[in-house]
């Protein structure tokens, strides 16, 4: 047999600890899978965000809580837009939690003839014109849980608008959400002459990494972002939840790693006339260290599969408890399993440790006389 | 009795005593004790004692409990150290080794009072475990395991867990895990304290038949008397001392190594 074997073979003997040891650890490792799985998907939607209408940088105020609290003065639209390096520019007020309907749904606030809504394909009605600004066009993935149709009136804030189209864009949190036109939004949030943030598309041949150079130069008070994991890394709250799910992570090893090594020391103390007789039959301390290392092992890696199941899970309730289930999607990535593994693995050798030392110092000839 | 001291393979293999699977056993081994003492604290359970064991012989332990004769294996087999004195398992100074688990595994086999055998583990898998530790490939720890288990009468039970044995069973399971990795010495203590007598006997017989036929060295501790009507020779012990016998002054003195 091999010690994998054996390994397996003295877990099956005691089956309902193995279990238990392994939930414990299936619960730290599943909260960190919940949480990964919460964070890629927001970063993914960041992604998607900050590259409406294929825009290469998204422009917010620095230091704001998160970037849907931002603050920017309209006119620095128009002064972007005069650099050489920059081809086009796009306002944008963002409305959180202003449809009684669907609170979780996103409303943009954007002028009409911009890049972004020129690029929307409409399944019925039309775009947002100049002419009116009491209207709206909802993403075809919102008008069916609105139950929503052109001609219908819709509220937002407290606005009651027409819907005059529904679009696709192919981006699932604006296909979640809907379209108004900028001073509507501004209307509707207090921020007259404001915008959230300002989406930037540069011009050909500029260098994406030139460009945010300059703007930092020129503007020290805004925070440029050119990639999804910067926008997460953004507001303050996406640092909070980076570092919640750093000290989760260190938690669950500490718990998991002191779980599988008290099972494992027990079981060491229930075990030592086991390793005295393997020791005085010839195996090294190596090699008992190594049995009681792979099992360890096995019932920590039997936890992180446990924990990736419970936490793929979690993170989708998680999302509805938070209410964010229209614009996060979590993401349960290859990179999320393998860290999850990983951290399984941690927990089994950092709890295995001691455990094995302790069985590879048994000494047979006392173990086996007060047998 | 003359010892038992066959050398070759192919002895066995042709006297048909030893199945193929089994393969053939290493020459018993000479163990010289010299003046060996061991202490506990303030405790001395071991004093001055000295003892020649000649290959393939098989030597019976007497005297009552806290005689000395348990501490004595363990010092013989490594499993404990001694205080002050020597012990050589043919030429190799068992006290000194740095690994003894080494030597444990290719030079000894135990058979204990209580089997020892883990009960997870069915009896094949149990007998394997020596050569576990050897690294014997999978296929050949197997077919010794068989073959090891039919020499001891229990060709049908390999597949059997050990609570599904019986105790005297149980006892020849471990006889067949001892001879596992063709040891040279092979050490009992009191291995059949645990059993009645008509299951006593068999094991006597077995360990007996066993010496006879691999020409491996015994050394036997037991309060059973009957053990002395299977021995070569008989040395009783008596508070950490050992009492030499009218049987041990028939060896011949360069095989006591005085």
């Amino acid at each position: 047999m091999t010690a994998l074997a054996q390994a397996l073979t003295s877990i099956r003997h005691r089956p309902g600890r193995a279990f238990l040891t392994a939930l414990g650890t299936a619960l730290g490792i599943g909260t960190i899978v919940a949480l990964l799985a919460v964070s890629a998907g927001a970063t993914q939607t960041a992604g998607q965000f900050i590259h409406l209408g294929r825009s290469e940088l998204g422009l917010f105020q620095k230091d704001a809580a998160d970037p849907t609290t931002s603050v920017l003065p309209e006119s620095l639209i128009t002064r972007l837009r005069r650099q050489p390096w920059v081809s086009d520019t796009m306002g944008l007020q963002l409305l959180v939690n202003k449809v009684p309907a669907d609170p979780a749904a996103i409303v943009f606030g954007a002028k009409p003839n911009s890049f972004e809504l020129e690029r929307m394909v409409f399944t019925s009605g039309h775009a947002l014109t100049t002419a009116n600004p009491n209207q709206i066009v909802i993403g075809d993935e919102l008008a069916p849980q609105l139950h929503a149709h052109v001609g219908d009136v819709l509220s937002v804030g407290h606005r009651h608008l027409r819907v005059v189209g529904i679009y696709h864009l192919g981006v699932t949190e604006q296909d979640s959400g809907a379209f108004v036109p900028l001073s509507t939004a501004q209307a509707i949030s207090g921020h007259l002459g404001e915008v959230t943030s300002i989406v930037v598309k540069l011009a050909p041949g500029t260098r994406s990494s030139t460009a945010q150079r300059l703007i930092k130069q020129r503007y020290p008070g805004l925070l440029v972002i050119g990639d999804a994991d910067e926008a997460l890394r953004a507001g303050a709250n996406g640092e909070l939840i980076a570092n919640v799910t750093n000290v989760i992570v260190v938690l669950a090893l500490l718990i998991g790693a002191i779980g599988v090594m008290n099972t494992m020391l027990m079981s060491v103390v229930e075990r030592r006339s086991e390793f005295a007789l393997r020791s005085a039959v010839g195996w090294s301390g190596t090699q008992i260290a190594g049995l009681v290392l792979t099992e360890g092992l096995v019932v920590s890696i039997l936890g992180a599969a446990i924990g990736i199941v419970i936490g793929s899970i979690g993170a989708i309730l998680l999302v509805h408890a938070l209410g964010a289930a229209a614009f996060v999607s979590p993401n349960v990535t290859g990179w999320v399993l393998g860290r999850a593994l990983l951290i399984g693995i941690l927990i089994g050798v950092l709890g295995g440790i001691y455990p094995a030392w302790r069985a590879a110092h048994v000494s047979p000839a006392r173990a086996l006389a007060q047998q | 009795m003359e010892p038992t001291t066959s050398t070759g393979g192919s002895k066995f293999a042709a006297s048909g005593l030893v199945s193929a699977d089994t393969g053939p056993l290493a020459p018993g081994a000479r163990v010289v004790v010299d003046h060996v003492s061991r202490r506990f604290g303030h405790s001395e359970v071991l004093h001055d004692v000295s003892l020649v064991v000649a290959p393939g012989e098989m030597v019976a332990l007497t005297g009552p409990s806290g005689a000395g004769k348990t501490t004595l294996l363990q010092l013989i087999g490594s499993l404990d150290r001694p205080t002050s004195g020597r012990i050589f398992v043919d030429q190799v100074s068992v006290g000194e080794l740095t690994r003894p688990a080494d030597f444990r595994r290719n030079a000894v086999g135990f058979v204990f009072q209580l089997h020892h055998l883990l009960p997870a583990l069915t009896v094949r898998q149990n007998v394997e475990l020596p050569m576990v530790a050897a690294h014997v490939h999978r296929r050949e720890r197997a077919e010794r395991a068989v073959g090891l288990l039919a020499d001891v009468g229990l060709a049908d039970r390999s597949d059997d867990l050990p609570s599904d044995l019986s105790g005297g069973e149980r006892q020849r399971v471990a006889i067949a895990r001892a001879l596992a990795n063709h040891p040279r010495l092979v050490l009992a203590d009191e291995p059949t304290g645990a059993l009645d007598s008509v299951a006593s006997h068999n094991v006597w017989e077995l360990l007996s038949k066993l010496r006879d036929r691999f020409g491996t060295t015994i050394i036997a501790a037991s309060h059973d008397t009957t053990l002395a009507e299977h021995a070569d020779r008989s040395l009783r012990m008596l508070d950490g001392r050992m009492i030499a016998t009218a049987q041990e002054a028939e060896l011949p003195v360069a095989e006591r190594g005085e």
